[in-house]
């Protein structure tokens, strides 16, 4: 996974969100799109895709896509 | 090509993203049952995700006869995420769930205050979530195996008392549904002694044993065993989502409990089906009976051949607690006759079958056949065979039956046959278990009518008896049952569950009746119920339901007229009834009419029409039966203790 866009994809895939690439640095909690209990299934999508665990704590305190992007893929 | 027929054409999957995607989930929501029928984990954790945020109402708005099922949830911790995989669950299923997650961690709040939001959403089944952390929150270290006991023994009190106040403050007939509790390797294994690591793990199976021992579920208290779900290969517990999220189940906990969940939730509304149709070449034995002949196939006296043994002693497991089973196979009818005939050592014999069809037509045709021979929708088969062929046959040309895919690997038939619970109900009932000879009785007494020369001297000739009276108390369980499952003869559709069939033979001018039918075939036990209310002078008929399986020996005009009868002779100045029209139900709108009922209301409000007879003239009980019907007697409880 090499940009926050490709996270957006793996999301609207898997959860049917409708994220755009424009979403990527909106707080979470501003995203019509955007459900709380998204992200615990995120973490295990993106292990699946990244095939190692990520710092689960980060990203449960990631504020947007973009931060939990940076911190899955330890930029 | 228009649009829907490349949707048609496409997988499952795709057809369901391609719903979504436009925006089409509420006006396709009765496809999705279809669709998720085979779905695997990923197709079903996404159908419930893009379902849950779906507002049923705009469902209800597209498809107002949407079975629709009002949940809570609550439990300890972060539980939220149960409710997509819910969601997707109760959508194979074809149900509509309309749920609200309570407060998180505060299940204690949410079931003890008759006040709190959980009980305001006024819910048919409320589910309670107990985390693998359940009573370990309790506990602070350093910790002996007695102060996981004592924890552990007050969470259940504790748990026991939320049932009934859940029982008081939810709507009658609601269910508080809760769960065994996994024991986490990270606790036992704090024990370093190995006497005492026993010791654990023998007192937290004994908590999750009382759990289950509290269980009611016909009335309102339900447990769900996690131990079949997490041996299956589930774990348990996510430590990082539960250190940081207080999140401890994992998907995987949460998808079998959805799906369990949902099964039970079936059950309670009295969907369960009724007959396994069953094929045979691959399914029930090893071979090809066309080319190996009745001798050639085998359930037995190989490995293969063992493994199809295996399998019939786990049908025939079913058959034992009422499931119906028929056969439905493409083969000469001689040779299957010949085949279950002819294997002693098989666990399954002809007289385990209620019907055979044995032709070389279509097997859709053949589970509609089945079904009428049985008195019984088609909808309530569940068909399995090893074929796809045959499968797609029958999903295609039998909706809403479900069908069962069973491969060449028979060692898996049983849990395929297993895996969605379909003949789960919440508690057996006498009928359930005598319902394989009654339908016998029944298959007896067609073949004595079509040697009858006429109907009339066929009717005349079966000494049918009926016996209406009010329920006895191990009775009240088989009229919640009627009240459930009964479709094609159910006056208002209206469902109970048992403890609302005990609550309303109870009630003040309560006139809860009991139909039982006998013939010179057998006894058919309780087969139909009244529920009426006596008022004002007058005896208000609020249902009427009767089995299927005894439509068209005029027990239903015995009934009524009965009734009527009885009305006169214990003083009321007229009876009244009514009919609220259902899928299934329209061919009764002429029932009350039929005895001289003249309407009264409706169908202005176009879900209820509504009669009155003035008991002048009252017409005669046909005279081919003999019956006996007493109203409740004032002098004796509602509902009398014991036996008959």
């Amino acid at each position: 996974m090499r940009t926050v866009e490709e996270l957006i994809e793996l999301a609207n895939t898997h959860l049917g969100t409708a994220l755009a690439p424009a979403d990527a640095a909106a707080e979470l909690t501003e995203l019509a799109e955007w459900d709380s209990v998204h992200l615990l299934r995120l973490v295990a999508l993106l292990e699946h895709e990244l095939g190692r665990p990520v710092p689960v704590d980060a990203v449960l305190q990631a504020r947007s896509l973009r931060d939990i992007w940076a911190v899955a893929v330890g930029a | 090509m228009r649009d829907r027929d490349l949707v048609r054409r496409s997988s499952p999957g795709a057809r369901l993203r391609t719903l979504h995607a436009q925006g089409r989930l509420a006006t396709g929501y009765p496809d999705l049952r279809e669709l998720l029928a085979d779905a695997g984990p990923d197709e079903l954790d996404f159908a419930g995700r893009v379902l849950a945020p779906l507002d049923p109402d705009e469902v209800l708005g597209h498809h107002p006869e949407t079975p629709t099922v009002r949940i809570a949830v609550t439990g300890r911790g972060t539980v939220g995420d149960v409710v997509p995989a819910l969601t997707g669950q109760l959508a194979r299923h074809g149900i509509l769930a309309r749920t609200r997650v309570c407060g998180a961690g505060g299940y204690l709040g949410d079931l003890a205050d008759p006040g709190s939001p959980l009980y305001t959403h006024a819910p048919d089944v409320t589910l309670c979530v107990l985390d693998p952390l359940t009573v370990w929150d309790k506990v602070a270290a350093p910790w002996q195996p007695i102060e996981v006991s004592v924890a552990a023994e007050r969470q259940r009190k504790a748990l026991g008392e939320l049932a009934a106040t859940h029982a008081a403050c939810a709507p009658p007939g609601a269910t508080l549904v809760l769960n065994t509790v996994p024991l986490l390797h990270r606790f036992t294994h704090q024990l370093t002694s190995l006497a005492q690591r026993a010791e654990l793990g023998g007192l937290w199976r004994q908590f999750n044993a009382d759990l289950l021992y509290m269980a009611r579920p016909s009335d309102g208290l339900a447990v769900l065993d996690l131990e079949p779900v997490t041996s299956a290969g589930a774990r348990a517990d996510e430590p990082r989502l539960g250190a940081y999220a207080d999140a401890h189940c994992t998907a995987q906990l949460l998808t079998g409990y959805a799906r369990e969940a949902a099964h039970l939730i079936r059950g309670l509304r009295g969907q369960a089906k009724k007959c396994l149709v069953l094929d045979l070449d691959g399914t029930l034995w090893d071979g090809v009976l066309a080319e190996d002949g009745p001798e050639g196939v085998t359930a037995a006296g190989s490995l293969r051949g063992a493994a199809f043994g295996a399998f019939q002693h786990t049908v025939k497991q079913l058959a034992a607690q009422g499931v119906l089973l028929a056969v439905c196979s493409k083969n000469d009818p001689q040779d299957v006759a010949r085949a279950l005939a002819e294997h002693p050592e098989f666990p399954l014999s002809a007289d385990d079958f209620v019907t055979v069809v044995a032709d070389w037509g279509s097997k859709a045709e053949g589970v509609h056949t089945i079904a009428e021979r049985l008195g019984i929708a088609p909808e309530a088969v569940v068909f399995a065979d090893d074929t796809p062929f045959e499968r797609e046959t029958v999903r295609a040309g039998v909706p809403g039956a479900a069908v069962v895919p069973l491969d060449s690997e028979p060692a898996l038939h049983a849990e395929r046959l297993l895996a969605d619970g379909w003949f789960d109900t919440p508690a057996l009932t006498d009928e359930d278990r005598l319902r394989p000879v009654r339908y016998a009785q029944r298959a007896a007494r067609e073949r004595f009518e079509a040697g009858s020369a006429d109907y009339r001297a066929f009717l005349d000739s079966l000494d049918l008896r009926v016996e209406i009276s009010p329920p006895y108390e191990h009775e009240l369980a088989r009229l919640a049952q009627l009240s459930l499952r009964t479709n094609r003869f159910n006056l208002t559709g209206e469902r109970l569950s048992t403890e609302q069939v005990r609550q309303r033979a109870a009630a003040p001018g309560a006139v809860v009746l009991a139909v039982r039918a006998a013939d010179r075939f057998g006894d058919d036990g309780v087969v139909g119920a009244v529920f009426a209310r006596a008022g004002a002078g007058r005896l208000s008929v609020d249902n009427l339901v009767l089995s299927c399986r005894v439509l068209g020996r005029g027990i239903e005009d015995a009934t009524v007229s009965g009734l009527l009868r009885a009305a006169r002779e214990a003083g009321f100045t007229a009876v009244h009834a009514r009919w609220s029209p259902t899928r299934a139900n329209g061919a009764l709108r002429t029932l009350w009419p039929q005895h001289g009922f003249t309407t009264i209301g409706g169908p202005g409000t176009a879900t209820e029409i509504r009669f009155r007879h003035s008991l002048r003239r009252l017409g005669p009980v046909p005279g081919h039966l003999r019956l006996r019907l007493r109203l409740p007697d004032e002098r004796q409880p509602a509902v009398p203790r014991g036996g008959r």
